[in-house]
């Protein structure tokens, strides 16, 4: 709900045209310049049809009729029907070209944004939420595209609608065609006035709409509270208030907009009184004709279309001339960690990894690390524990070079690891996330990520070391079941065997996890256990632990609070030390058994089975794994 | 309650019909005449733009031709014509006017009381009702189905008004002016509804299509922005570019056949439509020129024609339209229809608070759908003031059972009673208002924390009142803390607390509403060991004076209890204090009370082998 806030304030910011931003918007559409060219060459004959065919009627009335020549008649009918004809091929060549070109500039622009996007850095992602980005991808691009074809469209449209049709009255009697062109520039202005009152009241109906929608969502959620404290007459009363809100800004937003059309054909119909009264009077004098008073009638009362048309794309002109901004902000966006010039493969991960006096912090600016030192040895398990805050993760974000360290060195192989292409860096990374991220599509396609042209042996390969495989196989369909949107159609757990299974088969020279602290049942707990020892064999692994048979498994345990490393060893050794790994230790320990009891309990079947020994068993039969 | 309006009371559950139309016909009681006012204005308005062709009429054969005069003079002629041109566009923009401003006043005013009767209904439908149904789902509807019913009765039952008044007024006009020429000019109308009707299903279903694409388009989107750190750490971003593309690619090719549809269709009925006009034009030229019809009845015919045929190629879209309306109405009267609960009714309204006496006598609860007992035959009996603690594990009937005393759900067997009276004699508002619940998942709303702590206490409170339960619930240190304290918003928009954090501000809502019943579930579970205690205290401190269930599934939490009940597949299979029940060798209460020490046991061990 808050993203949507955010998207709707953006989507209030308006911006002028100023002349490097139209060129910039310009240059979207330079390469389709045919296209362009072609929709404006149709729309503007449609549109000079559209007025030539009201002329064509005066004739028929003052040449045809009047004179009662049907030669004449049956001639213009001829003219008349080709031009229908030719109109319709020129309104199918306009909708087409317009039409497409306004896909394939949204195709255009949301592939460019999309793989800039690939390029920046994580510090881009944590500045930006998530709905702002895809606002970008999607909303944005759809208001610039339809800002350089629809919107020059329409305007063309109406422009040339109006010139064409003056014209036409001027051909007729230039002096009566000099009051319309004094009215129209008043029907353009209260018309743009108007649209601008009812997109203000459109946008308020908007936000609270959002607003009416959270308070649906939260009250329908929390309905359990709502019933047991009694709170819903107080509720319905808050929520009549936004109703009401919502009721008057749509109201008017509504009555504005049945008040626009009609204002501006009020404005046309003074032009047209005075043209039947001052052409009347003159009639007898040849001034003007019946079928000229008629024709007159004619364009003044479609006149209101282009100047409605005028009016809608000027207002929404400068809401999309902001999103073209973002755009254009985004694209220019470069990425923070990038690869240098001079930069070389890493031919291995698998050396000495080496963080030499670093220091780090996020965009903030509130220090996370400060003179962090650490030397890890090839094949090294490090365990990270300590409270949440305290640097962990900036620690793996760093080794991953996700962000580059502000201070200090970080060495891979004794070479600063800056000197490495990111790609090699990253290829030979494997990495489980606490709250893993799994794509829609298959169980078979996530575990292929980690190799793309991975055979269907090797995937269930690499299910089986990371111990996925048996609970795949329970399945409905096997590898080839959908893990839903985001993977959501499966626990936790499951998740992360499957993400295991992906590092697996990425076979990396260095692991990092960083493991769920939410509870997994007893089984899968095991087999993550024995996945996780599967991928650690001869390489480097850092993993932010919160069990203990992960903890015990280190070969050297970093207990980080504040930034620094608070004590470091293995675990006979520090718990000797009786320090913070003591205390957060015993801590871990009580409530990690007490977990595993009530965890064992909530299956109901396995009740039987839960003797005090049975729960010890099953602790060490992890811990021996 | 909100003033300004008279229709707050509509009960919408009269508006259930089998037939939609008169269903949505009873959902518009109170603004029935609005409405009809709505369509007469349109057809007023309808009526002066048919005239200003017949003022045309009149001004070229009676004025011009015959030499007729309004007033004296042929001046005063002209200027009272061009004042009646000014005069019928006022009456035609009024009209208009009038119409979309009522059309607004009723769709707007049925969408409010609509909105209003939704969110207040299902908040007062029952527990079961609303564990069985998706959020989601209820949303989709309140919202989407809401706003199409909305259109419906702002812009499509209008519109198909409109369309069918210009074209009757039209027609009538021009049937007026020559009977022939009135059934010439519509030879093509039935072709013309009917293809735009085959082509806007046509159409709708290619835009859903087009939308469905947008929607994987975005799945994709999302997966990739959130993943950013899997797509980097696999180095996979051309992998994800290329799958992308795809996306983006289809989505391009389903628009360009939306776009050749509609490209396709408008010229095509152009044509027809271009075709029908100037077969009438020159059909009606001849007449003209044969002296079948008057110059000025020409005139008039090439003005009225064109608003007679344009508006039905129209038609087709907002039939279309207005048919999700009617589909909509019938998703909302799912949820309409629904039983709510009664909050007020009861065979006793006491007044004062309860003393907090409980006793079960062989209670039961079955669910609705099913033969499983959730709980079977329980019996015990609860002093006011004193307290009992639930043990078993989950899906033991624990949970269910604590939902039988506010009334979530009404028991099915036996008895409980309440101060000697059964409590379903209660009002389920008094019930709720006497019991006081601390849940295992504190749940709190995106407002104040303030308004938090005062949701549901329904009396009017001092800050000292609530900074004094924020204390005593031992969270207002961490509430002063914020920049904003007591006024700092919860939840994304604001300060993000943490679970034991929340529980706290759970915990002092409770005190503020001060009840005489107390049901603690597993309130400390979902809290890091850190505040557990002090969550303890507070808890404990509560429970003073008040009748108190306490579930959990520690030993820790219950060994305290007045009496303890140990359930197991929702029937009592202990039932003691816990000096009697932990000597019950072999018995589920010892078998946790063993795995309990056997944890401290094995915490010793662990150390000593270090050391």
């Amino acid at each position: 709900m808050p993203d949507e806030l955010l998207e709707l304030e953006e989507e209030e910011h308006t911006s002028q045209m100023t002349f490097p931003v139209f060129k910039r918007i310009m240059g979207i559409i330079k390469p389709h310049w045919k296209w362009v060219m072609g929709f404006l060459i149709t729309i503007g004959l449609v549109s000079g049809l559209d007025a030539y065919f009201t002329y064509l009627n005066k004739e028929i009335v003052d040449h045809g009729i009047v004179l009662s020549d049907r030669a004449f008649i049956t001639r213009i009918a001829w003219i008349y029907g080709s031009f229908l004809l030719m109109q319709s091929v020129f309104v199918f060549t306009f909708i087409y070209l317009a039409g497409v070109l306004g896909e394939r500039v949204q195709y255009d622009l949301r592939k460019l944004l999309f793989n800039h996007l690939q390029d920046l850095s994580l510090s881009y992602y944590a500045q930006n939420a998530v709905g702002r980005l895809i606002a970008r991808v999607t909303s944005d691009t759809g208001r610039v595209s339809e800002l350089v074809t629809w919107g020059i469209v329409d305007s063309v449209w109406a422009l040339m609608n109006i010139i064409t049709s003056l014209t036409f009255m001027a051909i007729i009697n230039w002096r009566l065609a000099l009051i319309v062109s004094v009215i129209i520039p008043i029907m353009i202005l209260v018309a743009t006035k108007f649209q601008k009152y009812i997109l203000v009241e459109f946008r308020t109906t908007r936000r609270t709409n959002s607003k009416i929608t959270g308070a649906y969502n939260e009250n329908i959620q929390g309905v359990r509270v709502v019933k047991a404290l009694g709170r819903e007459d107080a509720n319905l009363v808050e929520f009549q208030n936004l109703t009401s809100t919502m009721y008057r800004s749509s109201y008017r937003a509504a009555w504005l907009s049945a008040l626009f059309l009609p204002t501006v054909q009020i404005i046309a119909a003074f032009a047209l009184g005075a043209i039947v009264w001052y052409g009347g009077v003159e009639i007898s004098t040849g001034f003007i004709t019946i079928g000229g008073i008629q024709a007159f009638v004619s364009y003044l009362t479609f006149m209101m279309w282009p100047v409605q048309d005028l009016a809608r794309v000027y207002a929404e002109m400068q809401h999309s001339i902001a999103s073209a901004e973002r755009i254009f902000k985004l694209v220019d966006t470069q990425p923070e960690v990038h690869n240098r010039a001079d930069a070389v493969e890493a031919k291995t991960l698998l050396g000495e990894i080496e963080f030499d006096h670093v220091d780090f912090f996020y965009e903030d600016r509130k220090p996370v690390l400060t003179d962090f030192t650490l030397k890890v040895k090839p094949g090294e398990m490090i365990a990270l524990v300590g409270p949440t805050g305290g640097g962990k993760s900036t620690i793996v974000n760093l080794l991953c070079r996700f962000y580059e360290p502000q201070n200090g060195l970080i060495r891979i192989n004794g070479r600063n690891y800056t000197g490495y292409t990111l790609e090699s860096i990253h290829k030979r990374i494997g990495i489980v996330l606490q709250t893993p991220h799994l794509f829609s599509g298959t169980v078979r396609e996530n575990i292929r990520y980690g190799k793309l042209d991975a055979s269907d042996t090797e995937v269930e390969e690499a299910a089986k070391i990371a111990g996925a495989h048996d609970f795949i196989l329970t399945l409905e369909k096997g590898y080839d079941q959908n893990v839903g949107e985001g993977g959501n159609l499966l626990s936790v757990g499951q998740k992360q065997l499957i993400s295991l299974a992906r590092a697996v088969l990425a076979k990396p020279e260095l692991f990092i996890m960083d493991e769920a602290t939410s509870s997994v049942d007893t089984l899968t707990e095991a087999l993550i256990q024995k996945g996780m020892e599967a991928l650690m064999q001869g390489r480097t692994s850092f993993v932010i632990a919160h069990r203990l048979s992960t903890i015990r498994r280190a070969n050297r345990i970093l207990v980080i609070e504040e930034g620094r490393i608070a004590e470091q060893g293995t675990h006979a050794e520090l718990l000797r030390a009786r320090g913070h790994y003591y205390r957060l230790y015993t801590q871990q320990f009580r409530h990690e058994l007490e977990v595993q009891y009530g965890v064992a309990d909530e299956n109901g079947n396995d009740r039987e089975n839960v003797t005090a020994d049975s729960i010890v068993m099953k602790r060490d039969a992890v811990a021996a794994d | 309650m909100n003033s300004s309006t008279t229709s707050q009371t509509f009960d919408f559950r009269d508006a259930i019909h089998p037939n939609r139309l008169a269903g949505i016909w009873r959902m518009m009681t109170d603004f029935r005449v609005p409405y009809v006012a709505a369509t007469v204005s349109l057809a007023i308005s309808a009526l002066a733009k048919t005239s200003v062709y017949l003022l045309l009429r009149f001004f070229a054969d009676d004025v011009l031709h015959q030499g007729k005069m309004i007033g004296s003079t042929m001046t005063q002629t002209f200027l009272f014509i061009g004042l009646g041109f000014i005069g019928l566009a006022l009456i035609e923009g009024g009209g208009s006017f009038l119409s979309g401003r009522l059309a607004a006043y009723t769709a707007e005013g049925i969408t409010r009381r609509l909105r209003d009767f939704l969110f207040d209904h299902i908040q007062r439908l029952s527990f079961s009702y609303h564990s069985a149904t998706p959020t989601g789902d209820l949303i989709e509807r309140v919202t989407s189905d809401v706003d199409s019913l909305r259109r419906f009765f702002s812009e499509q039952a209008i519109g198909v008004g409109r369309i069918v008044l210009l074209f009757f007024i039209n027609w009538g006009a021009i049937l007026y002016i020559n009977v022939k020429l009135g059934w010439i000019s519509v030879i093509t109308m039935p072709l013309i509804l009917w293809v735009s009707l085959w082509f806007f299903k046509r159409v709708t279903k290619a835009y859903e299509d087009y939308q469905a694409q947008e929607a994987v388009l975005s799945t994709t989107l999302q997966e990739n922005l959130t993943g950013v750190r899997v797509v980097k750490a696999f180095a996979r971003q051309d992998y994800e570019m290329q799958k992308f593309e795809k996306d983006n690619w289809l989505k391009y090719v389903k628009g360009k056949f939306l776009l050749l549809m509609h490209s396709l269709f408008w010229p095509l009925s152009d044509i027809v439509l271009g075709g029908q006009m100037l077969f009438g034009f020159i059909y009606a030229a001849f007449m003209a020129i044969n002296g079948e019809i008057s110059v000025g009845d020409y005139v008039a015919y090439i003005g009225l024609l064109i608003w007679l045929i344009f508006p039905i190629r129209n038609l087709g879209r907002v039939i279309v339209q207005a048919s999700t309306g009617m589909v909509s109405y019938g998703r909302l009267m799912d949820i309409v229809k629904q039983e709510r609960e009664d909050l007020l009714g009861g065979r006793v309204q006491p007044t004062g608070p309860v003393r907090g006496e409980i006793e079960f006598k062989d209670v039961s609860f079955i669910y609705s759908d099913g033969t499983h007992h959730v709980i079977k035959d329980i019996t015990f009996h609860i002093k006011p003031g004193e307290s009992i603690a639930l043990l078993g594990s989950t899906g033991s009937g624990k949970t269910s059972m604590m939902n039988l005393l506010p009334r979530f759900h009404d028991y099915t067997d036996g008895q409980i009673l309440l101060d000697g009276v059964d409590l379903k004699d209660y009002p389920r508002k008094y019930l709720r208002e006497q019991i006081g619940i601390v849940q295992q998942e504190p749940f709190l709303f995106s407002r104040l924390i303030r308004e938090n702590i005062l949701y549901g206490v329904g009396r009017s409170v001092t800050q000292e009142e609530i900074e004094a339960a924020a204390k005593a619930a031992a969270v207002h240190d961490v509430i002063v803390g914020f920049p904003d304290g007591y006024n700092t918003i919860v939840g994304e928009k604001g300060v993000t607390l943490s679970g034991g954090q929340k529980q706290r501000v759970t915990i002092a809502r409770t005190i503020l509403k001060n009840p005489k019943i107390l049901i603690l579930d597993d309130s400390t579970s979902a809290v890091d060991t850190e505040t557990e205690a002090s969550i303890r205290q507070a808890l404990d401190d509560l429970m003073e004076n008040r009748t108190t269930f306490i579930i959990a599934h520690r030993i820790q939490s219950v060994m305290k209890a007045d009496q303890i009940l140990v359930l197991d597949k929702g029937q009592v299979v202990q039932h003691g204090t816990h000096e009697e029940l932990v000597t019950q060798i072999g018995s589920m209460y010892r078998r946790v009370y063993d795995i309990q020490t056997r944890i401290d046991e094995e915490l010793e061990n662990e150390i000593a082998r270090a050391n």
